[in-house]
């Protein structure tokens, strides 16, 4: 968390001091994100709520004015508590009060293709991150887990739009929309589908 | 509009400060949400066909030392108590051991360590409780669960096991139904009314009539 904190307060230290200058943004950024995670499909079986627990940070690198390849992560967890049930077993019941956690840790190849040229004042783009996914399962009964920890696929492609704070500033507000998809199965999710909702920074450093 | 950017930026930053870290489901829980309250029958097995029963007059407590302590504490009589209330308001009828009970009710609290029974996926089911062949009269004879693994754990819980004394196959006795109640709180005494009613209220088929 210390990283992330530093990273926001270089940021806005760089804005004052390059933004006066640089015309030409340089090719290395960097970026952090506050992200909200809406579950669809199968997932919303296990937990149906909206995460408003998460972040994603990248790296990327911009090969001309238009197309930038990059690696992304980030984490996201989806959260539930049930109130106390009974569930039926293989040979019994059992009743318990379940929470059911998600933690999502993915590690994405990205490709972003820039609408418009970077001296534009609003600058959409539309991107593609593909790679794997941790997925942290904790399936509470009682005080009792259910743990599965495993990797998967996960392709994610993306739309959002960069606001520079200034012609030419270093700096860029980002917001963006990111749907996930992973084949990921265990117990009730049958695959992984999430609507995600980002807003943050990118900060073209070198 | 820089200003207002500024100004996001910094709540952003704020947020994800906040935000970052997962939530621990057990940091938030109580004691009542921490318990899980399991039962187990034995397939195939007609619960009609048994009318008597009898109950131990003492609480095994079973512990990775030693397994063959018995206790009576005030917690140790409610519980026999309850379970023996619950058997009657199901149509069984308490008879002594010696009057060749159909069913025989063992009680366990087990602590620590201790090899437990299970099936998969582990937690939720049936340890076994500790069972004194002598006391039941059946020497030589110990009982087992057809469909279960033997694991180790590391906790308290307490075991409600009803044994088959009609039907021994092999020099063995069948248990036909178990209750484990796990978790933060299973060995207090204000919680064994409301334990047991939900063990005998999640096994509707426990019973003497049909």
């Amino acid at each position: 968390m210390k990283s992330i904190k530093l990273w926001i307060l270089t940021m806005i230290a760089f804005l004052g001091v390059q933004s006066a200058f640089a015309q030409v943004r340089s090719p290395l950024s960097i970026n952090v994100d506050y992200s909200i995670g809406q579950p669809l499909g199968s997932l919303k079986d296990y937990t149906d709520k909206t995460s408003f627990r998460g972040w994603r940070a990248g790296i990327q690198y911009q090969i001309n004015d238009q197309l930038a390849v990059g690696l992304r992560s980030g984490y996201q967890q989806f959260y539930q508590r049930l109130p106390r049930e009974v569930y039926p077993t293989k040979s019994g019941d059992i009743s318990a009060v379940q929470s059911r956690s998600l933690e999502v840790t993915p590690i994405l190849a990205t490709v972003q293709y820039q609408l418009r040229k970077p001296d534009a004042a609003i600058i959409p783009y539309v991107g593609l991150g593909v790679g794997t996914v941790n997925m942290l399962y904790n399936k509470y009964w009682g005080e009792f887990t259910d743990r599965d920890n495993s990797w998967q696929f996960a392709a994610s492609p993306e739309v959002g739009i960069n606001i520079p704070f200034g012609k030419g500033s270093p700096l860029l507000f980002n917001a963006s929309v990111q749907y996930t998809y992973s084949p990921y199965k265990l117990q009730e999710i049958t695959s992984y589908n999430v609507l995600q909702a980002n807003v943050g920074l990118r900060l073209h450093i070198n | 509009m820089k200003r207002v950017m500024l100004l996001m930026s910094a709540a952003l930053g704020l947020v994800v400060s906040f935000s970052g870290c997962g939530k621990d489901p057990l940091k938030d829980m109580t004691d009542e949400e921490s318990r899980i309250y399991v039962t187990n029958r034995a397939d195939s097995v007609d619960f009609t066909s048994y009318k008597t029963f009898s109950i131990v007059d003492s609480v095994a407590v079973a512990t990775n030392t030693n397994n063959d302590e018995r206790a009576l504490t005030d917690y140790d009589k409610k519980l026999i108590a309850d379970v023996t209330q619950s058997l009657q308001a199901r149509g069984y009828t308490l008879v002594s051991r010696a009057a060749k009970p159909d069913l025989a009710v063992n009680l366990t609290r087990i602590d620590n360590t201790y090899s437990a029974v299970y099936y998969d996926p582990g937690y939720w089911s049936g340890i076994g409780g500790y069972f004194d062949p002598f006391y039941w009269g059946y020497p030589g004879y110990g009982y087992y669960w057809p469909t279960y693994y033997q694991v180790y754990q590391k906790e308290r819980a307490v075991s409600i096991d009803i044994v088959d004394l009609k039907n021994p196959k092999n020099n063995k006795l069948v248990a036909i139904w178990n209750a484990m109640l796990r978790g933060s709180g299973v060995w207090n005494i204000s919680n064994v009314d409301s334990m047991v009613s939900a063990v005998f209220a999640q096994s509707t088929y426990l019973k003497a009539n049909s």
